[in-house]
């Protein structure tokens, strides 16, 4: 358990700083360091077991669900790690406190940077593939608050968010490779996956996992091509430069290399993929590193040339190799972190980065420059010195992959010409800045930094000088402890040590230390030469295609999302259209099986009004009463296709509802404003007609298609028990008041509630009359016409008989009681138009609403006289009776239901329209006010 | 078929919402007191709420043909309850300071949640139908409701036309399948289907139908567009509903369709479903980058989500429910908390909601709690681990990856990379020095309020589901689906 405390002890450190903020910042630096040194010293005390070949675990449960659990894990990589991770950031947390000036918040860095270095430790320690992702993810945030804590600088915001884009999205694809992967193994314990590496390897998805796994490494190490990130992360304060881009954060993406490299290493996608993307990071890091003239951008660059070293290292698929890319990941974390200290220094004491200003420092400071000279020369691989150890085994290395066949020598080639610029720039960074000349206008004079800001960069140089000398003592037993992880069966022998006699590593190294001095020297023809391209600056070819992809995504709002209803309409349509068609298209023959109906002229002519009204309406429909007048004759011809086709009962009904309809339209058109501004351009009407013509078509196509074809009928289950069952013949009206009266009890409850409610909104409205037209003119003044109202006056007994006859008959023959409902309420509204409300409620003194509420009373009391007789709510049942004179009458209890049917349609309608009128008033709204 | 007493334990939450509607509409004839039909509603969706354990307890039952009260429809019932009952409480605070009637939002609201629990318990493409329509049409209302506003009024409109065009092409659609299978049960269109039958244009083209129609719902690319425009112009709490509820109810339902009635002949409606997936994906997260306004930011994220989600249609097997039930939560739970913070910014003041980005300049300063939640849901929005939404995105991808759905986990990478840069824009904006003018702010006691605790429980609530979603996905694992015998 005490493993955990290894992880949970900086994670309680990150709140730390926030509790002792305002105890001073020196307190609060102390402070901030105890958990981590205990964290270190829990880590010290495993060691001599885990060098014992142990391997202390712990597990706790967490979402056994989903496979994730608390492990950890100490192996010797593991081991290796936290001591870089804690060791440098205590180094890190003294250091900040003498970098960071009065006004920046140090409770809230420290805090960052505790929280940084849990993640960090957790992916180290991680047994456990999710958890391990977990915290990767948890480094790329904490990164992000780190490299953005000065947050005032746009330079910083956007450098962080671009260092969280790129090593996020690489943390998505890592976390879909561990996903592939336990889906291989079946588990995502990490000591279960390194047991299966032939699993892995022979499984299909092997090429696929690989992949993921390898771009969230490479984004996350700033490979090429996801290096541009690195450059701009330099905006962050330099101890968070030193900290993640020189121990940590990058060096994740090696650390899961080396984790991984037992079961992912040894193929050749392997090889080719890991070397080559190495090679091409090292000579890439290189080469700008020795143009950039930012200070931090030339360390940024070479961090990434000696990732990518380290890279190509473990892509040799030889075991030696990935144990000098482990000795180069401790080389490089102290030389680096100590070179990004001094740099801090420089850029703290001289208030400038900028290397064209920065010369001859060494009068100012002769200590760092001495301590920085040191670390760049580790840097260069000068013998002696720890960084000289690594890249010896490097260039060895490099001589024995032979996987390139007849090109294998341009590996060694290469790796020459990488240390070359090596050493040309650890030079150039010595030579330029604290030699050379004199400084140029520096916003502050500089001088020696205070004591213990140097004191971190002291002890990590000696630690390059020890590991140099004497590496047998310092690294060989931590180096074996981390190879034995790495490397599994049979350890390589390792054997540390400054002199191998002359081979060809050390003519390869003296050929890079000799001629990198050389290209330092003519450094300003490879200057000159460099000029002559355009400068590529990564951050801004990245906001450029982050611009490109927002002028993009401007356009296609623009071009879809405009806000215009007609628009979306528009493209609603055309892509239900495009569907259909494409439905469409598929059908081998528009025509089915049946075959068509003979034309008849009838028809023909019928069809074309139809067709013909339907384009008046839509063509006049800005002088709306003409365009409610073809509206009419559409409603017309749609009842007549009906009458037309035997549906009388049908056609009476929809005749019935236009009239209602036109009434009710025409009387809501009075009201209406006068004008339709015209609100369509030529282009936009010629589109409309054309994407209304494609619509119609391909609906008319598909109706077509459909018709034609051969259907199954449920009207023979109706037309056999419509007289048996329901006794009556008029088949659609038995099916009204009996098969599915309880639907239309229902309906009528609706149409009731709807038309007391549509009462009681009239109620109180009132609207101004108008008094001309559209054109200015004057409405006529003869309000009731005398011929309408003696004609209404005399059609009212009649229509009226009519609808009792079309009510009597609905059993049997076309009618019902909602037909002539609607016919008692249309001549009733007749009435109305013609003779004014006033005249007319004087003398039809009562209310609707009763009437209404009585035919739905009256349903719903036939409904339940059924059960006096035990039988289901609504059963209906019929007989003949003789009555003399009159002959054979047959009376249903459905007729009832029907009743209750009519007095609802004339109730409800005569309150909706009949109130209509009442609305109006003489007066304009807004005098009324006044 | 009769209707028993457990068949009706079985519909017992669904009516007691209808009850609901009911009572707090004839309260409201009685006395108009706001405090009174909020109050109402709260107990009538509390009540329903805890209906559905004696609910639990008699399923799986199929209470008529058209309903299927199951573990699978009471999960999402009780996701939609809660999601309502928040909705209410937002609307409370939001409503306050609306100079018009009040209380009829609430039986909108009550309407609106009953065609929800309708569809998510439809097994028939009736029911569907009817829970669909009942769900949106209140919805019109409710988007329009503070219709002094332009914005307001416009999105409801805008709303209306859209849905009923896109309810009509689902009816075309369901009439072309019903016309060439017969049935109109998703086992029966299932069996037919799976007989290999129906193979036919026919089939094709309805399936295409319902398709745009259920898409439009969902607010999938390229029947998206509605919308940001309803988001921003609706009141923040119908915002919010329209992004969790409605899209709960539909997507639950249409994964119960997916599952029974899978139209695997050839595979051809999973590459069509795959490709509206990565266009939502990547359209919601690309047009959300240019956005500066809040709500619609959400709106377009929400298209993404929706994307992402729709992987584990494509996928349908093996951890799709579970993925489907473990996303939604984790997702209602984040818009919610969202639009929470949205109506309490916005409530005290009257005018339009406070969506654009610079309302939220610097609100950090002001009220730091409030966007400390505020950043909790973008962060979770963004799929962040530690919060519910990387529970949610972390099944989506399992689900991909499980399935062989390269292109669509691709999608969600690069989707979630997007998405990334816009959440992240708006935390930052939080934190900046505050504006010259002052933004928008809260009322001060916002904390003290129902709808500003609500907030606070939501953020716990969606960081106790990022640290330990265990319960959530035991509860998903429950949610399983009935196959009808």
């Amino acid at each position: 358990m005490t493993l955990l405390l290894i992880v949970l002890l900086p994670l309680v450190g990150s709140l730390v700083p926030i509790a002792s903020a305002r105890s001073g910042r020196t307190t609060c630096a102390w402070l901030t360091a105890i958990l981590p040194a205990i964290a270190l010293g829990i880590a010290a005390w495993y060691t001599p077991a885990v060098f014992g070949g142990q391997l202390p675990q712990v597990s706790l449960d967490w979402v056994p669900a989903l496979g994730l659990d608390i492990a950890f894990r100490l192996d010797g990589l593991s081991l290796l790690f936290v001591y870089l991770v804690l060791g440098i950031g205590l180094l890190i947390i003294l250091y900040a406190r003498y970098y960071l000036s009065e006004k920046d918040s140090m409770s809230r860095f420290y805090a960052y940077l505790m929280l940084f270095m849990t993640a960090m430790l957790g992916i180290v320690t991680a047994d456990n593939l999710l958890l391990m992702w977990f915290f990767w993810e948890l480094t790329s945030l904490s990164s992000f608050l780190l490299i953005g804590y000065w947050s005032h600088l746009s330079e910083a915001r956007k450098g962080a968010r671009m260092a969280l884009t790129v090593t996020g999205a690489g943390g998505l694809c890592l976390l879909a490779g561990i996903l592939l992967m336990g889906h291989v193994v079946g588990s995502y314990s990490l000591t279960t996956v390194l047991e299966h590496r032939e699993l892995i390897q022979q499984s299909s998805l092997y090429q696929p996992i690989l992949l993921l796994f390898l771009l969230g490494a490479f984004t996350k190490s700033a490979q090429f091509p996801f290096q541009f990130w690195l450059p701009h992360a330099m905006a962050a304060p330099t101890p968070v430069s030193a900290y993640l881009h020189s121990a940590t954060m990058v060096k994740a993406g090696v650390f899961l290399l080396a984790r991984m490299y037992p079961v992912l290493s040894g193929t050749d996608e392997w090889f080719y993929i890991v070397t080559l993307t190495g090679l091409a990071t090292l000579l890439y890091g290189a080469f700008f590193a020795l143009i950039k003239q930012d200070l931090k951008g030339v360390l940024a660059f070479s961090t990434i040339s000696h990732l990518g070293l380290i890279t190509l290292l473990f892509g040799f698929n030889s075991k030696l190799a990935a144990v000098a890319g482990v000795f180069h990941i401790i080389n490089h974390a102290t030389f680096k972190a100590s070179l990004f200290m001094a740099a801090g220094i420089v850029d703290h004491e001289c208030g400038t980065r900028d290397i064209r200003k920065l010369n001859g420092l060494w009068r100012y400071m002769p200590y760092t420059t001495v301590l920085a000279a040191v670390a760049s020369a580790s840097m260069a691989g000068v013998p002696l010195l720890n960084g000289f150890l690594s890249k010896e085994m490097f260039l060895a290395q490099s001589l024995e992959a032979q996987m390139l066949g007849g090109l294998s020598w341009m590996i060694p080639a290469l790796a020459t010409l990488g240390s070359v610029l090596s050493v040309a720039y650890s030079l150039r960074f010595i030579h330029d800045v604290f030699f050379n000349g004199e400084p140029r206008d520096l916003p502050k004079t500089p001088h020696e930094p205070p004591r213990y800001m140097r004191l971190p960069i002291e002890i990590l140089i000696l630690l390059c000088i020890m590991v140099g000398i004497l590496p047998g003592i310092m690294v060989e037993p931590i180096l074996r402890a981390a190879t034995a992880a790495v490397v599994p069966g049979q350890a390589p022998e390792i054997h540390l040590a400054l002199w191998h006699g002359f081979n060809l590593p050390l003519m390869m190294s003296a050929i890079a230390l000799s001629a990198g001095v050389l290209v330092y020297l003519l450094r300003n023809h490879i200057y000159r030469f460099h000029r002559q391209f355009r400068a590529v600056n990564a951050r801004q070819s990245f906001e450029f295609s982050v611009q490109r992809v927002v002028r993009s995504a401007q356009w296609g709002l623009d071009r879809f999302e405009n806000g215009s209803l007609q628009r979306y309409m528009f493209l609603l349509l055309l892509s239900a259209v495009i569907v259909a068609a494409f439905g469409l298209m598929d059908v081998p023959s528009m025509a089915g099986l049946k075959s068509l109906q003979p034309l008849d002229p009838v028809v023909v002519t019928g069809a074309g009004i139809l067709c013909l009204a339907g384009l008046g309406t839509v063509m006049l429909h800005r002088r709306r009463l003409l365009s409610l007048l073809f509206l009419s004759v559409v409603g017309m011809f749609v009842s007549l296709t009906f009458a037309r086709f035997s549906a009388p009962d049908l056609a009476l009904t929809q005749l019935a509802v236009e009239v209602v309809t036109i009434i009710l339209l025409m009387l809501a058109l009075f009201f209406l404003p006068q004008k339709t501004p015209k609100e369509s351009s030529g282009r936009r009407v010629s589109r409309d007609i054309l994407l209304s013509m494609i619509f119609g078509g391909v609906i008319a196509s598909l109706n077509y298609a459909v018709l034609t074809r051969p259907l199954q009928s449920i009207s023979t289950y109706f037309i056999e028990n419509s007289v048996p069952g329901g006794g009556g013949h008029n088949i659609v009206n038995v099916i009204l008041v009996d098969f599915r009266g309880f639907d239309t009890l229902g309906e009528i409850t609706v149409l009731g509630i709807a038309g007391i409610a549509i009462y009681k909104l009239l109620n109180r409205l009132r609207l101004f009359m108008p008094s001309s037209d559209m054109e200015g003119r004057p409405w006529s003044p003869d309000r009731y016409p005398v011929i309408l109202s003696s004609v209404s006056q005399t059609l009212l007994p009649l229509a009226l008989l009519v609808s009792v006859f079309i009510f009597l008959r609905g059993h049997n023959l076309p009618g019902g009681g909602f037909i002539a409902g609607l016919v008692a309420a249309v001549v009733i509204i007749l009435v109305y138009m013609s003779r004014g409300v006033e005249w007319t409620q004087r003398r039809m003194s009562f209310n609707y609403q009763p009437i209404a509420v009585t035919g739905v009373a009256i349903a719903a009391l036939t409904g339940l006289g059924s059960w006096v007789f035990n039988k289901p709510f609504l059963t209906s049942s019929f007989g003949h009776f003789d009555i003399p004179l009159i002959g054979d009458i047959e009376l249903a209890t459905a007729m009832m239901f029907d009743l209750g049917v009519y007095l609802t349609v004339v109730g409800s309608t005569l309150m909706i329209l009949a109130n209509l009128g009442k609305v109006t008033t003489p007066h304009r709204p807004s005098k009324e006010k006044q | 078929m009769n209707l028993t007493t457990s068949h009706l334990i079985a519909l017992l939450p669904l009516m007691l919402v209808c009850a609901t509607v009911v009572i707090v509409m004839l309260a409201v004839a009685w006395r108009r007191n706001h405090f009174m039909s909020a109050t109402l509603t709260v107990i009538g969706l509390n009540a329903a709420l805890l209906a559905l354990i004696p609910a639990a307890q008699v399923a799986p039952i199929q209470v008529t043909p058209l309903l299927m009260v199951d573990h699978y429809s009471l999960f999402y019932m009780g996701l939609i309850l809660v999601a309502a009952l928040a909705c209410t409480t937002l609307a409370y605070a939001y409503l306050e300071t609306l100079p018009d009637q009040r209380d009829e939002f609430y039986m909108l609201l009550g309407c609106s949640v009953a065609g929800a629990l309708v569809l998510v318990a439809s097994q028939h493409l009736t029911s569907l139908f009817i829970g669909l329509e009942l769900m949106s049409v209140p919805l019109y209302g409710l988007s329009g409701y503070a219709f002094k506003e332009r914005t307001s009024l416009e999105s409801g409109i805008k709303y209306m036309v859209l849905s009923a065009m896109a309810s009509a092409f689902l009816l075309f659609g369901m009439a072309l399948l019903y016309a060439e299978s017969g049935t109109l049960s998703f086992t029966g269109l299932g069996q037919q289907l799976s007989a290999g039958g129906l193979a036919s244009n026919w089939v094709i083209l309805g399936v295409g139908m319902m398709v745009v129609g259920l898409g439009f719902k969902l607010s999938i690319a390229p029947f998206h567009l509605w919308t940001p425009d309803v988001y921003e112009g609706a009141p923040a709490p119908v915002s919010a509903f329209l992004a969790t509820v409605s899209k709960v109810a539909v997507f639950a339902m249409l994964m119960r369709l997916f599952s029974l009635a899978p139209a695997t002949a050839d595979g051809w409606l999973h590459t069509i479903i795959a490709v509206l997936a990565v266009l939502s994906m990547v359209v919601g997260n690309l047009l959300a980058l240019m956005q500066s306004n809040l709500k619609r930011i959400i709106g377009y994220s929400s298209i993404a989500h929706l994307g992402y989600l729709l992987t584990a249609l494509v996928a349908s097997d093996g951890l799709a429910l579970e993925a489907t039930a473990v996303y939604l939560v984790t997702y209602v739970a984040t818009v919610l908390g969202a639009f929470g913070v949205i109506t309490l910014v916005s409530s005290p003041y009257r005018g339009a909601d406070a969506g654009l980005l610079y309302h939220y300049r610097g609100l950090f300063w002001r009220r730091p709690y409030l966007t400390a939640v505020l950043t909790v849901m973008m962060l979770s929005l963004a799929g962040i681990p530690m919060t519910a939404g990387f529970i949610g995105k972390f099944y989506v991808f399992s689900v991909g990856v499980e399935s062989s759905l390269w292109w669509l986990v691709g999608g969600v990478v690069l989707g979630s990379a997007l998405g990334l840069y816009y959440y992240l824009r708006v935390m930052v904006t939080l934190y900046l020095s505050p504006a010259e003018q002052p933004g928008r702010d809260a009322p001060h006691d916002w904390a003290q309020q129902v709808g500003g605790l609500m907030v606070l429980v939501l953020a716990v609530l969606v960081l106790i589901m990022g640290v330990y979603p265990q319960p959530l996905i035991d509860l998903a694992q429950m949610a399983g689906l009935q196959f009808p015998i």
